[in-house]
Formats: structure tokens, C-alpha cells, sequence
């Protein structure tokens, strides 16, 4: 019998550490929501908004565009498929993968002003770290909470994106790598909108102003956002192809990255062919002076959709953990935390 | 156990912000008995707040050390409760939800009949949200948010400033049975002296981001004398017969000398003496800065020394 006392202390306590921290993490989340319950409200609306509206447009106005763009390929009319669904129907379908690959934007703002910034403001977060949990604590609760609802309703608005562009594509002239199409159909929009995330809370802990944070943290994931943007292409190695005449074409759907002619069998786009076209020379001639081989052309198939996305989410993520790693540290710093 | 009697102590405690920037504290050393109510009384601008941030670890020092409870300030910061001076609270939550959001941030202590009590005193309406809210009904809140937490050390930065006459005697009422019923330590700073001449029995005098009183009240009174004499000496020879004293202010009008003085023994004769009060003492030394400071608690280290012989210089 006296056993029993000694067993059941050291049962009891490890129990009750596990609960308490449990219940110490719901309850961070549960206060972070009830500051932020219109921010994630709102939130909420638009994912619903933008998904319906995605919906209505591909089971309600599609077939029927459809059926009238295949009733024109019949007639055998080139022109008809250019003005068909123009107005309702592609612009609409533009605009939401433009909200949904540009939802960063509205993320970077909302942590940088409302998230931190205005609490910094306000001091309402010296509110938050004068309470039983830590300032480091509290900045977790801060980004777990919008990460989870921007994770979600970003996903679930990229596979919805996903659908209506797949059945959109015959009426739609936007190609798989043209700005948002590439954006908004894969985990790279769910990326951005966590590093905006991220680098919101680092520039409101950094300038500590509502404002200027919202303003710097927009600036600064949509530099890295264009950034990314333009030298895309080179995240992943191209196919190339080469030909001893002409230059090669792609095949149909491919995302053309470069063309030119080979000198010695080496890349040259940048070479200006133009002298060889002037009258009383040899064109075969001048291209032989030259050292002109042959053409190329370098191009990515639609199959490194994937393999692009990947990369460039990878990058943005890594982005955002650097962010976020600093943001704990110079908060821990300014607040003279140690653990926990 | 000496470490947990002290509620709070400094050595050497100095802050300034940004790399170059001004000090707003510096060369800070006192210690603060537990259980004690202290008043921490300076002009705005002094390093009042700034001294009671870094106490609730929301600031880091730049030199120096504060010990909470006998531990680092970060590490005690479930034990101590904090009010700041512009009392910030959600403005979008109602009175309900801020103590609500109370309970959650601290898990474990937190005493939800402590704050309905508070709040329900103000007659305040728990739909109301806190924007719509007086900066007394604010305050009010606010304090029912740090005293539910159940804190061993509770930091009021101008605690009553925004609050009426009524308020402000039922809150100070409801704090002063709190001190003594649990042993809480209350830290307040004020600028009004008079607002904490009966509640507190400590002090801590800051003035151009230095300690320059502290320790009890009574012993604090206790230790200085305010003297008047005729003028032993023709006027403007300087000799006034204070030399053996430390002398905190004095004033010559006529043949009649008037001075506030720390005897270091006896006064002659002819002198009439009477006990100062706290304002005067405060204000004593808050028109002298040149005053020689009285932290008899003062740890007895040289972190102290450089820094003033920085500001002599």
C-alpha cells in the first residue's frame, strides 16, 4: 500500500504538464482569434467569394460558351472564338487568379498593420506580454494562427482555380506558365502568402508602427514576388533544342524561354545576324564567316510545371523562415527573454 | 532566503534607446523589500516607466542588472502583473471578452471573481466594448486584468491618473487590501505625491533617470530634518554652519536661513528643526539635483560611482 503513494505522484505530474501546456496553446489561439475575428471574418468571405465565383463561372456561363464556341468551329469561322466569353467569362476568370495569386499582398498588409504593427502601436502587445505567456509565446500564436487560415483557404481556392482553368482552357488564351495561371494553380500562392506572413511580422517588430510596417511589408514581398517572377525560367534547367538550319519550334504548349543561332556549336542569342542580310553579300557566306553552326531554342515543357513551382515555393518558403527566425530572435532580444 | 524577501532589486541598471541615443536610466541600484506598497515618484520624463518596463520584462537593459522575485524579470513574468501607463486594451473587444482573453493568457492563475468584482464595482456593462469606454473605466478594467492574474508583484505605471476621486479611493482601497490580505508588492509611479503620501511605505525618488531616494518613507523622513536659524554669518560669506551636513536644499533670505538637511549629528542649539513631509522632501530634492542621493539599500559596488562622477563632469 505504501507503494502505491510514490507511483502515482510522479504519474500525476507528467500528466498534468502536457494538459497544461495544451490548454495554455488553445488558449493563446483562442485570444489571437478573438482580436483578429473580423480580419478572419473577412478572410473567410472572400475565399468563399472568389471559390463561388469560380464555380458559377465554369458550371454556369462555360457550357454554354462552350457549346457556342463549338458551334462556331463548325461553321468554320476563325474569328468567333476570339470575341466568345471575352467579357463574362475570361476577364472574370483572369481577375480571381489574379486576387488568388495576389492574395500575398493583402496578407503582407494585415501583418504588418494589424497583426503586429498596430499592437506594437497601440501597446496593446505589452498587454499581451505582461499576461502568464511569453512574448515569444505570443508572436507563435500570432503567426500559427493566420498561417493556418491562409494556408487553408489559399489551397483550397488553388485547387478550385485549378478545376476551372482546366475546364477553362480551351476558351482561355492564358498559357500554364503566364503570370498568375502559373501562380494561382499550385503550392507557390500558398508560399507567398506565408512569407508575406512572415516578413509582415518581422517589419512590424522592426519599425514597430502600424503604418509604415503595412507599407515596407508590401513593398518587400512584392519585390521578392517580381524578383522571382522574372528570372522564373531559370529555376529549372530548359530543354533545348538545336537544328543545323532553321531555328527548332517547340512543341505545341511549351513555355518558349530563348532562340538563337549557335556559333561553333555555342549559345548565341545576343548575336545580331543583321550585316548578313545586306544586298551583294552571301547570306550562307556571312553566316559561315560568322561561325554560325546552326539554331536553337530552349524551352520549357508543360511536364516542368511541377519541377518550377516546387523550386520557386521552396525559395519563398526559405524566405520566410529566415523572416520568422528573425522576428523571434529580435523579439527575444528586446524583451530580454531567455527561454520558453 | 533573503532572495525571495527582495520583490525587486537593481544593480547598476541602465537603459537608452537606440545605440547613441540618451540614457533614460542609469547607474540604477535599490532594492525593494517584499510586501511593501512603493511609490516611485519623479517628474514625466524621469525613467519611471521606463524603470517599471524593464522590471516586467518588456524591455531589455543596456547595462546593469533588475532581479524580479528573485529571478530575471522574463522568468518571474507569470508572477507579476503589469499595468502601463496609457492602460492599452483590444479596443474592438467588449469588457467580457478582454477578461475572458484574460483567463486564457494565464492559464493556471487567474482568478475570474477577482475581476468581475472590479469591473462590476464600476458598474460597468460587460457587452460594452472598450472603445466605448472612459479612461477611468478603462483604468478600471485594465487593473481588474492585472490583480486577476493573482500576482506576487504588481507594476502601476500612474495607476490613477484617469480615474475620479471616488474611483480612485475605492481602487487604491481594493489594492491596499489585496497588499495586505496576500502580501502582494505594489510598485506605483505617480508624479502627485500626495496621491501616495498614505498608502505607500516605501519610496523610490527618480529624477533625470537616477535613483536619488530610496528606502522606507518613515526612515527616509526620519533621516532628514528641515532647519531654520538667524543666519550665524554675515550675508554672502557662505558660512552658514551646514558644512558638518549633508545638505539637500537651503535658503538664505535676509539674516534667516532655511534649509532641509541630512544631520550627521547634532544641531546646534539655537536651530529651530521640525520633521519634513514627503512632498517636501520630494520636492527638496527635485528643484536640487546637485542633492547628494540616500539609497541606503545601494549594493556596495562601484557600478554606482563612474556614472555619477559622469554627471559632476
Amino acid at each position: 500500500m505504501t507503494a502505491t503513494v510514490p507511483t502515482t505522484a510522479p504519474r500525476t505530474e507528467p500528466g498534468r504538464a502536457p494538459d497544461a501546456t495544451g490548454r495554455t496553446g488553445w488558449g493563446t489561439a483562442r485570444a489571437v482569434l478573438r482580436v483578429h475575428r473580423t480580419a478572419l471574418v473577412v478572410w473567410g468571405v472572400l475565399v468563399a467569394a472568389l471559390a463561388g465565383g469560380l464555380v458559377w463561372l465554369t458550371e454556369v456561363t462555360g457550357p454554354d460558351l462552350r457549346a457556342r464556341q463549338e458551334a462556331c468551329d463548325w461553321a468554320a469561322q476563325d474569328w468567333c472564338d476570339m470575341n466568345i466569353g471575352m467579357v463574362g467569362y475570361d476577364g472574370p476568370l483572369d481577375l480571381i487568379g489574379l486576387l488568388t495569386a495576389g492574395a500575398f499582398v493583402a496578407v503582407a498588409a494585415f501583418a504588418g498593420g494589424a497583426l503586429i504593427g498596430r499592437e506594437l502601436d497601440s501597446g496593446t502587445a505589452r498587454l499581451a506580454w505582461t499576461q502568464g505567456i511569453t512574448p515569444t509565446r505570443w508572436l507563435a500564436a500570432k503567426l500559427a494562427v493566420p498561417a493556418l487560415a491562409v494556408t487553408l483557404g489559399l489551397t483550397a481556392e488553388v485547387l478550385v482555380f485549378r478545376w476551372a482553368w482546366s475546364a477553362a482552357r480551351p476558351l482561355t488564351y492564358a498559357d500554364w506558365w503566364s503570370g498568375h495561371a502559373f501562380t494561382a494553380r499550385g503550392p507557390v500562392a500558398v508560399a507567398y502568402a506565408l512569407c508575406a506572413l512572415a516578413v509582415g511580422a518581422l517589419t512590424g517588430l522592426l519599425l514597430r508602427r502600424a503604418l509604415p510596417a503595412l507599407g515596407v511589408s508590401v513593398a518587400a514581398v512584392l519585390g521578392l514576388a517580381l524578383l522571382l517572377a522574372r528570372y522564373r525560367a531559370s529555376l529549372w534547367p530548359a530543354v533545348t533544342l538545336t537544328s543545323p538550319t532553321d531555328v527548332p519550334s517547340a512543341p505545341e504548349g511549351s513555355w518558349d524561354v530563348e532562340s538563337g543561332v549557335l556559333v561553333h556549336g555555342r549559345q548565341a542569342p545576343d548575336l545580331d545576324l543583321g550585316s548578313c542580310d545586306r544586298a551583294g553579300t552571301s547570306s550562307a557566306r556571312c553566316l559561315d564567316d560568322l561561325g554560325v553552326t546552326g539554331s536553337y531554342t530552349r524551352f520549357h515543357p508543360e511536364s516542368h510545371f511541377w519541377p518550377l513551382q516546387c523550386v520557386e515555393t521552396g525559395i519563398v518558403l526559405g524566405v520566410a523562415v529566415l523572416a520568422t527566425a528573425a522576428a523571434f530572435l529580435l523579439l527575444r532580444r528586446r524583451t530580454a527573454t531567455t527561454g520558453g | 532566503m533573503t532572495v525571495t524577501d527582495t520583490a525587486l532589486a537593481a544593480s547598476g541598471l541602465g537603459k537608452r534607446f537606440g545605440r547613441r541615443g540618451a540614457w533614460a536610466l542609469r547607474g540604477c541600484a535599490f532594492r525593494l523589500p517584499a510586501g511593501r506598497v512603493c511609490a516611485v515618484v519623479g517628474p514625466n520624463g524621469a525613467g519611471k516607466s521606463t524603470l517599471l518596463a524593464l522590471a516586467a520584462g518588456l524591455l531589455a537593459p543596456s547595462e546593469g542588472t533588475v532581479t524580479v522575485l528573485g529571478t530575471d524579470p522574463a522568468s518571474a513574468r507569470a508572477r507579476v502583473g503589469y499595468v502601463a501607463q496609457d492602460k492599452p486594451l483590444y479596443p474592438q473587444l467588449t469588457v467580457a471578452e478582454t477578461l475572458r482573453m484574460g483567463a486564457d493568457l494565464n492559464p493556471g492563475r487567474w482568478d475570474a471573481e477577482t475581476a468581475e468584482r472590479i469591473v462590476s464595482a464600476g458598474e460597468l456593462d460587460p457587452g460594452a466594448r472598450i472603445r466605448t469606454l472612459s479612461g477611468g473605466q478603462r483604468t478600471r478594467v485594465a487593473l481588474a486584468l492585472a490583480l486577476a492574474k493573482q500576482p506576487e508583484l504588481l507594476l502601476l505605471d500612474e495607476p490613477m491618473a484617469d480615474l475620479d476621486p471616488l474611483a480612485r479611493h475605492e481602487l487604491m482601497g481594493t489594492l491596499m487590501a489585496r497588499a495586505a490580505q496576500y502580501g502582494t508588492t505594489i510598485v506605483m509611479s505617480s508624479h502627485v505625491v500626495a496621491e501616495l503620501e498614505d498608502s505607500c511605505d516605501h519610496l523610490l525618488l527618480v529624477g533625470g533617470g537616477r535613483v536619488r531616494l530610496a528606502g522606507e518613507i518613515d526612515d527616509l523622513l526620519d533621516a532628514h530634518t528641515r532647519v531654520s536659524a538667524t543666519a550665524p554669518a554675515p550675508e554672502g560669506t557662505g558660512d552658514t554652519g551646514l558644512a558638518p551636513h549633508t545638505v539637500v536644499e537651503s535658503r538664505v533670505t535676509g539674516r534667516q536661513l532655511s534649509a532641509l538637511v541630512r544631520p550627521s549629528g547634532p544641531l546646534p542649539d539655537g536651530w529651530r528643526t521640525a520633521k519634513p513631509s514627503l512632498e517636501e522632501l520630494v520636492l527638496a530634492y527635485l528643484r536640487n539635483p546637485q542633492a547628494a542621493p540616500l539609497t541606503p539599500a545601494e549594493p556596495a559596488e562601484p557600478a554606482g560611482r563612474p556614472a555619477d562622477a559622469e554627471a559632476l563632469a
